[in-house]
């Protein structure tokens, strides 16, 4: 058995609802298959908080070990680094955070919020919130980027918002599990964010031949003007689909990169920012000058069949 | 008689809720209800493009993202003039069902029904049988209602890619027609989710269920076959009422219906109002009358809460939300206090059945009153009614697929204006307001369901609906007050859109240092 409390900061639970649907595994096969003892989550638990009180004295004491902490939610330290605007009994919850780290063997971000601030932290970032190790990009949060777990890793970034629910499940049972959990440069396991968001987007044939389109609601490659960040963001969003059918970028919402340091970017949302007629960004790792050569060349190849948009997507 | 203040930290609520209660005679004589959490949504999509919002409301709730999505869209589409084509509205409303279909399930068979199994409950006769079913990870009904509660939003995920956080409603419709193959998909997720229920949950077919019309009805209906009795609504009912559930919780008789769940016909003639699923409106449990809905009769009061103060109430529309924290003042909220035409109301399944007269639960309550049972209750026929109304909505998709689900020539650069969008979210009356200037977001209040139900004391001084339900309450054991548990959680609060801080002095030694 492993024991495992998960805490709520400044979150919408929406990492809770969707690793609720997560199926590979579940969560219920994380208690029954893997040995995973929830010693407290705030919206599954049945025992009332003030077991959850002895509990955390308990673990503060030592008296009972705290094998994983899963934290879900942006970690709020305003109004002048009170803490004040989330608070368990009075006391600000970053404090709570700061000493129950120290007694875990894995600490867990789920989600963009508790990995990097997320959507609370965006300008003016109201309540000063930031996420357990990075502060959007900048490599320091609650706790400094050197910190570790006495199991040995810093904070596991399970990015996404709300992270991919097979991802938070699958990242548990490893670590119920004993296996090597190996880390991005950003603390987020590789195996999750090791593939861009537009592999396995069905829109790719569009994109392969710049079929861009320049409203919602159709079939193209919403990458040029849409605002679609899919080749840019790192995540398995299209390779294991999301409620195991579909994903943003297949439904034609274009991919808003949830799992990057960066969520929400500031610019508009439903826009791509160009230079001249191409994207500022583009697709990770390529060249402008090569890119601009390739996209030109692959309009001029595109079938018919793209060009009246007659392939379903 | 000696005073007694607890303060009391509820789970299984979306978010963080905490009260203050003076207590008197193991009696509440006074209660202020405390959520704990300030996110500064308004603050933060001020000065963005107005599609923004489409990204970082849904975020505002992660268990009703969609009812968010919906708002935002309305009160865009408002401001624009915009009219989405029918099939558009038929799908964000299919999605928005299957949305409140998931909560429904897990608000009733995660978060409230796990009550039965507290220990203070272990010599009742029904103790085994609530565990057997309803303990968390072991109970049948728990492990069944998480299976199906993530199968009906696979619905969503297939119109809007994934369920939570999806922006898939953009101003002028949705992002995907409804191609044949989705059609079937979700016919075919829908009529199994059906099955399950009417086995499972109800102990009859959907038909029988929402034919029963009269309190005698029900009773005769609950005795009549072993299925329908061992069902989980007929164990919540048996158990509920063993405890009393049907005589607790008591709160405002003002009850507030947004309606929403718009037809396909209702938007043809105006974006927001008209010929709806529900109706929208207040119904007035005193004299048993609905007035129909006047979104001007709206205000906002902040006397009590943690904002800059202004005298009175002001219309969302107008709204300001300032953050200005003062610890020792007799401000002890984030949580506005919003109010209809001066009267404090609760929102929810309830208010929504009443107001639309549905006849079971307009007997039910003519004959018991508001009570924490009947709330519950009323969650599950809900549930019933929409999967009717999901399986209509989708035969009509089925007969024209891939219909027009979206206007051509929308740009995201949406002309200056005043909007709002009013929604049924699964906890009730959910409304945005937006103004729009020089192309960006100029003012954006929110205004939840739970801030209704979670109101704090207004400036004439009287308490919210939660508060009011608990003052007078009898509390068995002040250090566990389980009575109190349950009758929040009928309500099924949502408190991570809303924000508080405590500040009683500490019952419990909480944690070192």
């Amino acid at each position: 058995m492993a024991t495992l409390v998960w805490l709520q900061t400044g979150s919408c639970s929406g990492d809770t609802m969707s690793m609720l649907c997560a199926d590979s595994p579940s969560v219920e096969e994380l208690t029954t298959g893997y040995g995973l003892e929830i010693l407290w989550h705030p919206s599954l638990s049945h025992v009332p908080t003030q077991t959850f009180d002895h509990l955390l004295d308990a673990i503060l004491a030592t008296r009972q070990t705290l094998d994983i902490l899963c934290i879900e939610g942006s970690i709020m330290t305003g109004p002048h680094g009170s803490g004040m605007y989330d608070t368990y009994r009075g006391r600000p919850k970053m404090r709570l955070i700061q000493q129950l780290v120290a007694q875990a063997k894995f600490v867990v971000a789920m989600g963009t919020c508790a990995a990097f601030g997320g959507v609370h932290a965006a300008p003016p970032n109201p309540t000063d919130c930031v996420g357990l190790q990075f502060d959007k990009l900048a490599p320091h949060g609650l706790l400094p980027l050197s910190w570790r777990s006495s199991g040995g890793l810093p904070v596991i970034n399970v990015a996404g918002c709300p992270a991919h629910p097979n991802s938070m499940t699958k990242t548990l049972a490893m670590l119920l599990s004993g296996m090597q959990l190996e880390l991005d440069s950003l603390n987020r396991p590789t195996m999750f964010f090791k593939a861009m968001v537009h592999q396995g987007c069905t829109r790719n044939e569009y994109h392969e031949y710049h079929i861009e389109e320049t409203e919602f609601g159709g079939k193209g490659c919403m990458f040029y003007n849409l605002g679609c960040q899919g080749p840019i963001t790192l995540s398995k969003c299209n390779t294991e689909l999301w409620n195991n059918r579909s994903s943003k970028t297949r439904a034609g919402v274009p991919c808003f990169g949830c799992t990057s340091p960066d969520f929400p970017l500031d610019a508009g949302l439903f826009n791509t920012e160009k230079i001249g007629s191409i994207p500022l960004n583009l697709p990770l790792g390529v060249e402008r000058s090569n890119y601009i050569a390739y996209k030109s060349l692959a309009h001029e190849a595109a079938p018919d069949r793209l060009i009246h948009k007659e392939m379903d997507v | 008689m000696a005073k007694r203040t607890i303060q009391l930290a509820l789970n299984r609520v979306e978010g963080d809720l905490e009260f203050q209660l003076e207590l008197e005679a193991g009696k509440i004589v006074d209660a202020r209800c405390v959520g704990t959490l300030y996110r500064g949504f308004e603050q933060i999509l001020i000065g963005r493009n107005p599609w923004d919002a489409l990204v970082i409301t849904p975020r505002i709730c992660g268990i009703c993202s969609t009812a968010q999505l919906l708002a935002t869209v309305k009160a865009l589409e408002h401001i624009g003039g915009i009219t989405p084509p029918p099939a558009a509205v038929r799908i964000r409303h299919l999605c928005l069902m299957a949305e409140i279909v998931q909560n429904d399930l897990r608000q009733t068979f995660l978060f409230f029904t796990a009550d039965f199994c507290h220990p203070k409950y272990a010599q009742q006769a029904f103790f085994e049988q609530a565990r057997s079913n309803f303990l968390p990870f072991k109970g049948r009904m728990h492990l069944e209602a998480l299976q199906n509660s993530r199968h009906i939003v696979e619905l969503i995920a297939l119109f809007g890619g994934q369920w939570p956080h999806s922006s898939f409603m953009v101003p002028g419709g949705v992002t995907h027609p409804a191609s044949d193959n989705q059609i079937i998909d979700a016919l075919t997720i829908l009529q199994q989710f059906t099955r399950w229920f009417e086995q499972r949950v109800l102990g009859c077919n959907l038909e029988v269920w929402l034919n029963l019309a009269t309190y005698d009805d029900f009773f005769n209906w609950l005795s009549a076959k072993a299925e329908h009795a061992q069902s989980g609504i007929g164990q919540f009912t048996s158990i509920s009422r063993a405890l009393g559930l049907h005589t607790l919780g008591q709160g405002t008789p003002y009850m507030l219906s947004y309606g929403s769940l718009d037809t396909a016909d209702s938007v043809r003639g105006h974006p927001l109002m008209g010929q709806n699923l529900n109706n929208a409106g207040c119904y007035n449990g005193i004299t048993g009358l609905t007035e129909a809905l006047d979104q001007n009769a709206i205000s906002e009061h902040v006397q009590y809460s943690w904002f800059q103060p202004y005298p009175g109430g002001l219309h969302p529309s107008k709204g300001v939300t300032i953050p200005d924290y003062q610890p020792h003042s007799e401000r002890y909220t984030w949580c506005k206090a919003p109010r209809y035409q001066d009267h404090v109301v609760q929102t929810g399944p309830l208010a929504d059945a009443l107001v639309q007269g549905e006849p079971l639960i307009t007997a039910l309550y003519r004959a018991e009153g508001d009570n924490a049972w009947l709330r519950q209750f009323a969650r599950l026929r809900r549930t019933a009614r929409l999967l009717n109304s999901m399986q209509a909505s989708l035969k009509i998709l089925a007969a024209s697929p891939n219909e027009q689900h979206i206007l051509r020539g929308i740009s995201t650069e949406l002309q200056d204006g005043e909007g709002y969008g009013l929604v049924t979210a699964a906890r009730g009356a959910l409304g945005h307001w937006v103004e729009v200037r020089e192309g960006k977001i100029r003012r954006y209040q929110v205004v939840t369901p739970t801030a209704w139900n979670a109101s704090p004391k207004d400036s004439a001084g009287r308490h919210g609906h939660w508060e009011q339900s608990l003052i007078g309450l009898k509390v068995d054991d002040p250090d566990d007050p389980v009575e109190i548990g349950h009758i929040i959680r009928s309500h099924d609060p949502c408190l991570v859109c809303t924000v508080h801080v405590a500040k009683a002095e500490q019952p419990y030694q909480v944690w070192p240092g």
